[in-house]
């Protein structure tokens, strides 16, 4: 099979390169219109944070991953990116790429299911701009297929991997109903911000948002249609919330032992999490001692993390069983799409030698020769071809190994040169 | 029928140690490889054990409820049977280990010593007593499970507090969840010892010449029902709740286990008057 694919992502560049190889939606859209057709007959287009990638199959046998690689800088040029810094891949290798980026274990976060959904939304970009056919049709079913497969079948997206996630994680270990619980974020930047949507996706109750620059706690709170408390009065509240987590830029401790004890007095000892997710710290961690208090901060969160990460490394090898049952299972429809005419070209190929010499060179025979000389000829070239033919009838076969079927179909037809276009019109 | 009743009695142990084995394997692994066979294992086992309590009921013609060993086999029956309810209502998997375990303990004790025992005296034959102990078995079922679940509520809050994520973090249900089990089953469990003492106190004196109050099995229910009593009455009423709750609820089963020791292996019956 032709795939070429070409990657810059997480371990081959720095992120300053990757930034500016990033590709927005319309951004690839454009990019399929300058390849499709020219560079890429079909193919699909996967830009992310953490990765650009390019798949496809070439206008011409001639076409390179260095064409591929050109194109794209033709469209974002980057005086600083050096060949180093793309990975290369070629037919089943860049199937099972493709395969380990939408299960998540080529990812920066191992098991992110995030990438799940923007592979299958770069297809539907594809398909869109009519960049996808019948070959890369099937290749978006096996993708799919793979990435619920490692999703279903194993643990590998399972367990917190980021502190506001684990944070999260905790506090559902604590309470198991959020709906009926109440939760205050102090701090309204990126981290706060990001802890107030997973409680918010987690169904939280109430939702209450206090940060000393009144407007960014406004902003946010808007957004996810939480109540605002002053900053300078939410200690006079704490009593009434069962979540408290702190993420602001505060260099001096906020809440201190005396402030939460007053509130659990008031709470009649309620139990109630604190999670302290700021540097340095916003919460002061003697609190941990007292009865029916949680208390997180970014070190312990961390231990969570850390452990749900070796989980998932843990689950790698099952993955990548996944990714080859499925790169084997797509590899044998491919070649039992490629044997059967592969067959008939050889024969054609062989047939059509055989007829040319025996017309140039039949006169030389007797009328009854000429006859036995159709036979013998005909008879030899059936010997010659017995084999071969045999060989490629098992690569339609699904129990034969796929990669090598390809690698050997593709080797007849250049050591025969069975030109690609016999193929098509047929 | 008597060799099946004696091969059923070795037997029971067993099928309730495989339980355990599927329960524990899971609860270990983390994994979900015998998530429905674990269940039907537990199934099969409680099916089997009621075999076994009818074979007895109907070979030694009455109920085996009138010594203490032929109780334990029926609480062991009820726990696991208690379990098998509260998993199927709660889809909550991962507290099987420590419920089953409980079971494997009584069980185990009644084969070694449950006694085939075809005369019983015709006091023990009264409907009452049926009753009576009925009651109590699904109390003290109920009161076992909810010190379990109290058990493991202190075991993942001590863990949450010291910041140990482990395998009790890592399996268990929330805090809140095994709060709400073990609060339950002591309701349920307060309940019945409520209707244990009633019909105690009105049969037991006329039932028994030498009934007295003094019994240190009447006194450690009695003593277990104010603590339910009063556990249940200040977590309703907001005045405590969690850990204090938890703790009465432990302490109650342990009165409960202590009194029943030193009843029957002491006075070797299962009341001090008989």
């Amino acid at each position: 099979m032709n795939l070429l694919a070409v990657s810059i992502n997480h371990r081959t560049a720095p992120v300053e390169l990757r930034e500016v190889l990033h590709l927005s939606e319309d951004e690839i859209r454009d990019f399929i219109r300058r390849i499709k057709g020219t560079i890429l007959n079909e193919g699909v287009v996967i830009s992310t944070c953490n990765r650009t990638e390019v798949y496809g199959l070439p206008n011409n046998s001639n076409l390179t991953h260095k064409d591929l690689q050109n194109s794209l800088l033709n469209l974002k040029p980057v005086k600083e990116l050096k060949p180093e810094h793309f990975q290369n891949y070629f037919s089943d290798e860049a199937i099972k790429h493709l395969f380990s980026v939408a299960t998540g274990i080529d990812s920066l976060l191992i098991g992110d299911n995030q990438i799940f959904k923007q592979v299958k939304d770069s297809f539907e970009i594809a398909e869109e701009s009519k960049f996808v056919g019948f070959l890369m049709k099937r290749i978006f079913d096996s993708t799919v297929k793979a990435g619920k497969r490692a999703i279903t079948e194993t643990q590998i997206s399972e367990g917190a991997v980021t502190v506001s996630y684990a944070a999260v994680q905790l506090i559902e270990k604590i309470y198991s109903n959020l709906s009926k619980k109440a939760a205050l974020v102090i701090g309204a930047g990126e981290t706060g911000e990001i802890a107030a949507k997973h409680l918010k996706e987690r169904g939280i109750g109430r939702l209450a948002i206090t940060n000393r620059t009144i407007e960014r706690a406004e902003k946010l709170a808007e957004s996810l249609n939480a109540k605002i408390i002053p900053f300078n009065h939410f200690k006079d509240f704490l009593h009434e919330y069962d979540i408290v987590l702190s993420a602001t830029s505060a260099e001096n401790l906020i809440l201190t032992k005396e402030d939460i004890k007053a509130s659990m007095k008031k709470r009649n000892y309620n139990p109630c999490v604190f999670m302290d997710i700021a540097i340095p710290r916003d919460i002061d961690p003697e609190v941990k001692n007292i009865d029916y208090v949680f208390y997180n901060d970014i070190d312990s969160l961390n231990i969570i993390v850390q452990q749900n990460l070796v989980k998932r490394k843990e689950e790698i090898p099952k993955v990548e069983s996944i990714i080859n049952e499925e790169a084997s299972s797509f590899l044998s429809w491919y070649n039992s799409l490629e044997a059967a005419p592969t067959i008939k070209n050889l024969r054609d190929f062989f047939e059509s030698i055989r007829s040319e010499e025996v017309d140039k060179n039949k006169n030389r025979f007797s009328a009854d020769d000429q006859e036995k000389l159709e036979i013998v000829t005909k008879r030899i070239i059936n010997k010659i071809l017995h084999h071969p033919t045999v060989e490629l009838k098992k690569y339609t076969e699904s129990n034969i190994n796929s990669g090598d079927a390809a690698m050997r179909i593709s080797i007849i037809k250049e050591l025969f040169g069975i030109d690609k276009k016999n193929i098509k019109e047929e | 029928m008597k060799d099946i009743i004696d091969f059923s009695n070795i037997l029971l142990p067993f099928l309730y140690i495989i339980t355990f084995i599927f329960y524990s394997y899971d609860f270990m692994k983390g994994g979900n490889r015998f998530v429905n066979s674990k269940r039907l294992f537990l199934f099969l086992t409680i099916l089997f054990h009621l075999f076994y309590l009818l074979l007895r009921t109907i070979n030694f013609d009455h109920p085996p409820i009138t010594n203490v060993f032929e109780i334990f086999t029926v609480l062991a029956f009820a726990i696991s049977f208690t379990y098998f309810i509260l998993e199927l209502v709660t889809d909550i998997r991962g507290t099987g280990p420590f419920i089953i375990i409980i079971s494997i303990i009584f069980q185990t004790i009644s084969t070694f010593y449950i006694q085939d025992l075809v005369q019983v005296k015709e006091v023990l034959r009264n409907h009452l007593l049926g009753i009576h102990v009925f009651t109590a078995l699904i109390g003290y079922s109920a009161i076992t499970i909810s010190a379990v679940y109290g058990l493991l509520y202190l075991i993942l809050y001590k863990d949450i507090k010291l910041n140990k994520f482990g395998l009790i973090f890592d399996r268990l249900p929330s805090l809140d969840i095994l709060e709400k089990l073990s609060f339950y089953s002591s309701v349920i469990g307060f309940v019945f010892l409520t209707w244990t003492i009633i019909i105690g106190i009105i049969w037991l004196p006329k039932a028994f010449p030498k009934f007295s109050y003094t019994d240190p099995k009447l006194i450690g229910t009695f003593l277990v029902w104010v603590l339910y009593g009063v556990g249940i009455s200040t977590k309703i009423f907001g005045k405590w709740q969690g850990r204090k709750v938890v703790v009465l609820s432990i302490i109650g089963f342990l009165i409960a286990i202590m009194s029943t020791i030193l009843t029957n292996f002491l006075a070797k019956s299962f009341h001090s008057f008989y």
